[in-house]
């Protein structure tokens, strides 16, 4: 199973993310069911890819969502739900990155939990999983950030700019620094 | 493709992160029982509404006057303190303010609303006014027509609306301009109400 690229995304919920919120803005709560259906697993992805571990990963998906329904009467003023969400998924893992940072770093043995998957096509095999969270871990929290966006949620720049405000060119050089620091640590493995 | 593609590295890094990852089943159900402890969302914003949004006042000729004679004296006194000098006024020209000439009592205005929908069984008409609740204000079929109206009392100023047909059909009013897309992707109306009637 794949989780299918940013733009598309955008297009083909676009018209049913407006009813939903409706629906909900109408007082129907449980229409926000269909909401959290439709962006749980993308922002799962970012927000463990992001954080490291699953336990900081659904913290940051719980409040993520509540806040977003909390201020859904000020939406309509606002982008389409799904950039919109995002920015404060994005918002909310950079606090639970900076308040935990005192905390050990790398996440293998919590991430390992994430291994025992009941559908082995869906998930990672359990080597390439802690490797690939070890690696990213290991990238500064914003070079980290930048990458997912581009690489793992395929986003525009411009998109990734919308989303997190910084700028394009400072957005790219933080892509390419990321991709920088993994080349060196391939020569780095390459060496050893 | 991507500018990963340069180094096969890191187009492998990228590719695994990708996939999905799986989590807690529950972890949905979590959310949904937290939302259902919070405010509805629409509740906190007519509060807000109400406190903000422009509105009319029923004024009667009296409480007119005195607000008149208020205002004016209001801008004597301030006039006076912020000048804090002699400044004589022109022979015959008037000392009241310009505020006097724009004193907010009007009336509510009343709009009425109308839509042709020959296949409907109903039509409701929804707006910033009514907080964009589907079944705030249903609108009248006229006997033996297509034609649907409802007549609304509503504060002076600029309104976005929208017909709704059979409970989930959205229809702009093609009597009216097009508002600007509000991202939900449905097609709403602009009306500026002026004061007096709209009929």
């Amino acid at each position: 199973m794949t989780l299918a690229p940013w733009g598309w995304v955008i297009k083909q919920n676009m018209s049913d993310d407006a009813a939903d919120v409706r629906r909900v803005l109408a007082g129907d709560v449980d229409a926000y069911a269909a909401l959290v259906d439709r962006y749980y697993d993308r922002c799962a992805r970012f927000a463990v890819r992001m954080l490291g571990n699953r336990d900081d990963a659904e913290d940051a998906l719980q409040v993520t969502f509540v806040r977003a329904y909390r201020a859904l009467d000020r939406y309509q003023e606002r982008d389409r739900f799904s950039a919109w969400l995002y920015r404060i998924l994005v918002n909310q893992c950079r606090s639970i990155a900076a308040r935990r940072a005192h905390r050990e770093k790398v996440f293998v043995r919590e991430e390992a939990l994430l291994l025992n998957a009941p559908d082995r096509s869906t998930s990672w095999t359990g080597e390439d999983e802690e490797f690939v969270q070890r690696v990213l871990s290991e990238l500064d929290p914003l070079l980290r950030e930048a990458f997912l966006l581009k690489y793992i949620e395929e986003m525009s720049y411009e998109e990734m700019s919308t989303l997190t405000g910084v700028g394009v060119s400072a957005l790219k050089m933080r892509v390419k620094r990321a991709c920088d620091r993994l080349r060196e640590r391939w020569e780095r493995i390459k060496h050893d | 493709m991507t500018e990963s593609d340069q180094h096969p590295y890191v187009e492998w890094i990228a590719g695994e992160a990708r996939r999905p990852v799986v989590t807690d089943p529950a972890a949905r159900e979590r959310i949904m029982m937290a939302v259902r402890t919070e405010p509805l969302p629409q509740r906190r914003s007519r509060v807000w509404q109400r406190v903000f949004e422009p509105r009319a006042f029923r004024l009667s000729p009296v409480a007119s006057t005195l607000l008149a004679a208020g205002l004016v004296g209001i801008g004597l006194i301030a006039g006076k303190v912020a000048n804090n000098r002699d400044v004589r006024s022109p022979v015959g020209e008037p000392k009241v303010p310009a505020v006097v000439q724009q004193l907010p009592v009007s009336p509510d205005t009343v709009v009425k609303f109308v839509f042709v929908a020959p296949q409907a069984s109903k039509v409701s008409v929804v707006g910033d006014f009514n907080g964009w609740d589907t079944t705030t204000t249903p609108m009248v079929r006229t006997p033996n027509s297509s034609v649907w109206t409802v007549t609304l009392p509503l504060t002076t100023g600029r309104h976005v609306y929208s017909f709704v047909v059979d409970g989930s059909t959205w229809s702009a009013d093609p009597s009216a301009p097009l508002a600007p897309d509000d991202g939900f992707g449905r097609p709403n109306s602009v009306r500026i109400v002026g004061r007096g009637s709209a009929l």
